[in-house]
């Protein structure tokens, strides 16, 4: 159940009519080379731009949906002009990166099972032990 | 019925791994204790299921519209072991929450995993992944067969350690998680307590060991055991805030200050045990002694069980 959603887009089940690519690209990695392609435009663009710079082998649908996700993520902005949006990033792929991060660490409390933390939380005993510590941590070397 | 407790005793013997879990925690080289308790948690736990598992074939073959051949509830058999009804309706929900426990802990493991790996996708493929993030954070994230391991650490992080021996010293530690691939222990010692609940205090043990194993590594890279102890006692201090996901701590003091002390004590031996002539040696030693029977006994017990079956049933 939970495995959906979660892969690659455009799988396999999803339609056969589709054009076979050459590459079959991530989600993630999508997002960030649509960001990278808004991030090199001269200014706001629009999606046919996005498309023509990611090579054109992307459905036009493709590009909307991953720039809307962007959108939502807050990593890209739009504003209407004539019948349809350009786009201007807001961030750049670090951002983008360190937000697919915070979501996954706020969201998961399994994180600790592939995660290891460089600290754990502190009790507030603990802190007052820790911060004598650091009081001799601080000496110079011997 | 003598023999029969005998079949029981893989279920409860990992609470004899406890006083080793304690010992190997305080006296061992971390590197050693974290091998020590994570092959230990493992063969317990295998050996606890297995018994789980022969237990719901042996006492409920016989119920009526249970798919299992009869021959395989040897009256025989049921007689060895105590309560055989009772016990054989009690082991099928048992297993069944082993089982769903484990798996989901597995594929909780993957998940994080996968998405984690996919949250860096389309950034410069370095070992180290600096995220502009206001919330300090810094993990290892183990690679697969096909990618390496990357550390993954916060700008918030990094400001908050000075100089550049103290961000080594956290490299270094991060590193030597991937390097180590302490992962993997950790992921044994968490099936091992999702199979049997009374193996989680090792479970906590190698948590802790492991940091300590990484703190003792940076420190040989960098060359300062006060550099990391610094670095772990700055960041500790930076993310107090987290939320808290162990339990209470029931020792006096937490993990992290525990092993900042570490660090400002001399390096650990690689010497393996202490000396059987000192109070500690020999509670070090009983200690294994005790722990190494149990598996041993565990194990003996679910091949016996295992035979007796066999016996019983013509092949």
């Amino acid at each position: 159940m939970g495995l959906k959603g979660d892969g690659v887009v455009d799988r396999d089940a999803t339609g056969a009519s589709q054009r076979p690519r050459p590459h079959r690209r991530g989600r993630g990695e999508l997002e960030a080379q649509v960001l990278s392609a808004l991030r090199e435009a001269p200014g706001p663009v629009d999606t046919a731009w996005v498309r023509e710079r990611l090579g054109g082998s992307l459905a036009y649908t493709t590009v909307i949906t991953i720039l809307t996700r962007l959108l939502a993520k807050g990593v890209v902005t739009r504003q209407r002009s004539g019948r349809s949006f350009v786009w201007a990033p807001t961030a750049d792929e670090a951002g983008l990166a360190a937000l697919r991060m915070r979501r996954l660490l706020d969201g998961e409390s399994d994180r600790q099972a592939v995660l290891a933390s460089f600290v754990t939380s502190l009790p507030p005993d603990d802190e007052r032990l820790l911060r004598e510590l650091l009081g001799r941590a601080e000496e110079p070397e011997d | 019925m003598s023999m029969g407790v005998f079949f029981f005793l893989p279920l409860v013997l990992p609470l004899t791994a406890w006083p080793v879990a304690r010992l190997a925690e305080q006296r061992l080289h971390p590197r050693t204790a974290t091998v020590l308790l994570s092959v230990t948690a493992g063969v317990l736990a295998v050996c606890s299921t297995v018994c789980l598992a022969l237990l719901v074939v042996v006492g409920t073959a016989q119920l009526p519209g249970n798919p299992l051949p009869d021959g395989w509830s040897d009256p025989e058999v049921r007689a060895a072991v105590p309560f055989d009804e009772i016990a054989g309706k009690a082991s099928i929900p048992a297993l069944v929450a082993v089982l769903a426990a484990c798996s989901r802990t597995l594929w909780a493991h993957r998940r994080v995993r996968r998405r984690a790996l996919r949250a860096l996708e389309g950034l410069r493929d370095s070992s180290v992944a600096v995220l502009p993030d206001e919330v300090p954070y810094a993990y290892a994230l183990p690679g697969g067969p096909r990618r390496t391991g990357r550390i993954v650490v916060s700008t918030a992080m990094l400001s908050c350690l000075e100089g550049h021996r103290e961000r080594r010293a956290l490299f270094a530690h991060e590193r030597a998680h991937l390097v180590g691939k302490h992962h993997r222990y950790l992921l044994v010692v968490r099936l091992a307590a999702r199979a049997n609940p009374f193996l989680r205090p090792l479970r906590t043990a190698v948590t802790y060991t492991t940091e300590r194993w990484a703190d003792e590594d940076a420190a040989e890279a960098v060359g300062s055991r006060r550099a990391v102890a610094r670095a772990i006692g700055k960041a500790a201090l930076v993310s107090r805030g987290a939320p808290a996901v162990t339990l209470a701590h029931l020792a006096a003091a937490g993990p992290v200050p525990r092993r900042v002390a570490a660090l400002l004590e001399p390096a650990p031996t690689v010497r393996r045990w202490p000396s059987v002539f000192t109070a500690v040696g020999l509670a070090a030693w009983t200690a294994a002694a005790g722990t190494t029977v149990s598996a041993l006994s565990s194990a003996s017990s679910a091949v016996t069980l295992f035979l007796v079956l066999k016996a019983a049933t013509p092949l």
